[in-house]
């Protein structure tokens, strides 16, 4: 298999990297959190991008591609700390849909007038649906109450590997703003990125984010291939990002220092949101528990010849 | 080697025991299991009263000065039952832990008589002016300024962090005095009184939604010129000896309350289903096992009959309790999963285990950040040579 992402999708994803970076900087995010959450305009940009008909077949208006393009635009969310569905509907419910033979309110979807909460049963509540609402750590994160009954494994791999892939670009922001912070923030007379104590925790999270990377790509391309052991590549992908996340999301408050425990400093709706993610859609315990599984139980063929597979 | 409480110290648990027991079943029922220091503050402050009403305000302090005279180990056991017995945090703990030690340590008979029988009788709530923007982890680089006019002291500049500012009365602030002075020379320790109009008081609002510290600003701020603590320029001196308080014993009681949260987690493991999850299990031994090492470990230290080297183990004692309790503040969210994620109400405030867990990211950060502990250990205690500095 090749692991290298074409130009096309680097492209993409750079596309949605810099509209984003231009549209949607942390003055957004705060002026959402005092303002409601939800601003129809960033929708409409979204729409009018296509990244809601990203998955959508051409036949219902869409732009038809798969979901390694997907998980690398889903990326680009969590690094610009999206808030917008967009993730949740075209990326998780979409494909679902499509895998039952659904296509009626494709178009739908890709023209942005509906969204997407899919309920299942890991998850107590689901977010941006239409039930009570309830407060989340993430001041951004519109969850509700919803009733949960769908245990399907298939839309519970695709609403993990999307966060874990919203996680990665979490990361990559978090780091990002820690190592900016650690340039201009001086103590003892000098920046404290010049310490080693400082700049070796963040070259532990870059090495942990890097590698996270392209477990996620591999676990969007088995899952778009419907390989039979994609739910181990999945919690793979899910447990990665998560540790990647999390100990990024640890650092990066470490190297702010007390201002970065406080909400005025932009860090922590990143840090909220991988904070949110990494209890959805299954917890680091539920998903190493399904690698214990599948290693342990015999599902899994571990064996030399299957190294790469 | 005996590790462990004598009889006589056993007698002094129950009796703390019982006292505080009553206390939460009683007359401050409402208070009880309160885990943030701003909930119900004027409710806290009768219970600093009722502390003192009852000599348990500030029981390590000398008799004369309303204290009990209580041994290290006493002190310790105090604080554990206090835990124990769900009683939230004192707002008065800078007053009785840091203000108070010092006044006995570097105050004169006068200052002892201005301000100690206030902070035991409850009614004197102090908070602490060291931090500043530009002065965090190099706390000698202050540059709020005092400057003396006459028979006062002048104050311009600003603090940060300052803890519980806003339900204080008094302050007290490490200044520049020498003007030109760099480092830990030229500052001046002293004791400020709040309500002035050259002091204001703004909250800084956590990321767990809380305000329990302030931005302090002091603009031609004025107290009398008797109002320092040791000498003009022996500021540096006093501050550090102060810290020595706050990293010696007023944490090695904590177990307990680290205990209490550690069986939440654990009653939460068992309902939520996560207790059958071998790798929660793990996690949680580990946690166990990491909560025994900090309980044996400050027993060796209230065993040590020096307790002039209390401070070297203290310092690793820190980084130890703080990163544990950050582990155990995402332990907690593992187990209660996205519940975790869901405030109880529309207001964005938090129960005990997500509380736990927003709450400890601050651990690893104040009272010196595990890297200034690292650095300290490594200085100190191992002997390294210091981190090059740039000019200060």
């Amino acid at each position: 298999m090749d692991m290298l992402l074409t130009e096309d999708q680097l492209a993409l994803a750079e596309t949605v990297r810099d509209y984003l970076a231009g549209t949607h900087g942390p003055e957004v995010l705060r002026r959402l959190d005092a303002d409601g959450n939800r601003d129809p305009a960033i929708w409409q940009g979204l729409v009018d991008m296509g990244l809601t008909g990203l998955l959508v077949p051409e036949a219902q208006g869409g732009l038809g591609m798969g979901l390694v393009d997907a998980a690398l635009i889903a990326a680009e969310c969590g690094r610009a700390c999206l808030a917008e569905p967009l993730v949740d509907t075209a990326f998780v419910g979409v494909p679902w849909l499509l895998a039952r033979g659904k296509t009626d309110q494709l178009s739908d979807v890709a023209a942005g007038r509906i969204t997407l909460p899919l309920a299942h049963s890991i998850n107590p509540w689901v977010a941006d649906g239409d039930g009570a609402a309830l407060t989340s750590v993430d001041p951004l994160r519109n969850l509700c109450a919803s009733a949960n009954d769908n245990a399907d494994p298939h839309l519970l791999n695709l609403g993990a590997l999307m966060s874990a892939a919203q996680m990665v670009g979490l990361a990559d922001a978090m780091l990002h703003l820690a190592v900016e912070y650690a340039k201009i923030r001086t103590q003892f007379g000098q920046p404290i990125g010049a310490f080693q104590a400082i700049k070796h925790q963040l070259a532990t999270c870059a090495v942990a984010i890097e590698f996270a990377k392209p477990v996620v790509w591999q676990a969007a391309q088995a899952l778009q291939d419907g390989r039979a052991s994609t739910a181990v590549h999945v919690s793979h992908a899910k447990v990665a990002a998560t540790d990647a996340a999390m100990l990024t999301a640890e650092t990066a408050i470490q190297v702010h220092g007390a201002m970065g425990y406080t909400y005025e400093v932009d860090l922590h709706f990143w840090m909220k949101r991988s904070w949110a993610l990494a209890g959805a859609w299954g917890s680091r315990a539920f998903h190493l528990k399904r690698i214990d599984d599948a290693v342990l139980g015999g599902t899994l063929a571990i064996g030399p010849e299957h190294t790469f597979a | 080697m005996k590790l462990g409480f004598s009889a006589a110290e056993e007698d002094f648990r129950r009796e703390c025991a019982d006292w505080l027991n009553g206390q939460m079943a009683g007359e401050f029922k409402d208070i009880k299991g309160i885990t943030t220091l701003t909930e119900k503050a004027e409710r806290r402050k009768e219970w600093e009263q009722q502390l003192a009403a009852h000599k348990w305000s500030c029981i390590g302090w000398p008799e004369e000065w309303g204290g009990r005279a209580a041994t290290l180990a006493q002190q310790v056991i105090f604080a554990e039952e206090y835990a124990r017995a769900g009683v939230p945090g004192r707002v008065n703990h800078i007053g009785v832990e840091l203000a108070g030690p010092t006044l006995l340590t570097f105050g004169t008979d006068e200052q002892k008589k201005r301000f100690l029988p206030g902070i035991a009788a409850g009614q004197t709530i102090f908070c602490q002016g060291f931090s500043e923007p530009g002065a965090g982890s190099d706390l000698a680089s202050v540059r709020t300024k005092a400057r003396l006019e006459g028979d006062e002291w002048v104050v311009n500049g600003q603090k940060i962090w300052t803890s519980l500012a806003h339900i204080s009365d008094w302050i007290f602030v490490v200044s520049r005095s020498e003007e030109g002075s760099k480092g830990p020379k030229g500052l001046t320790f002293l004791m400020m009184e709040i309500d002035q109009p050259g002091i204001e008081i703004r909250p800084i609002k956590q990321i767990n939604g809380d305000a329990e510290f302030n931005e302090t600003f002091f603009t031609d701020a004025k107290c009398p010129a008797d109002s320092l603590i040791g000498a003009v320029g022996e500021g540096w001196k006093i501050a550090m000896g102060l810290l020595a308080f706050e990293r010696g014993v007023s944490t090695l009681g904590q177990q307990m309350g680290f205990r209490n949260e550690l069986n939440d987690i654990i009653a939460a493991a068992k309902a939520t289903g996560a207790a059958n999850d071998p790798l929660i299990r793990q996690r949680i031994a580990k946690a166990e096992i990491g909560l025994q090492l900090m309980r044996y470990g400050a027993m060796r230290m209230l065993s040590n009959t020096d307790h002039s080297k209390i401070d070297g183990a203290a310092l690793t004692y820190k980084i130890q309790w703080a990163s544990w309790r950050r582990g155990l503040g995402e332990l907690a969210m593992d187990i209660i999963g996205q519940a975790g994620e869901v405030a109880e109400g529309d207001a964005y405030e938090w129960s005990m285990l997500p509380n736990l867990f927003l709450y400890s990211r601050s651990d690893t950060i104040y009272g010196g950040t595990n890297q200034i502990q690292r650095n300290l250990i490594a200085e100190r205690g191992l002997g390294m040579p210091r981190e090059p500095r740039g000019d200060v």
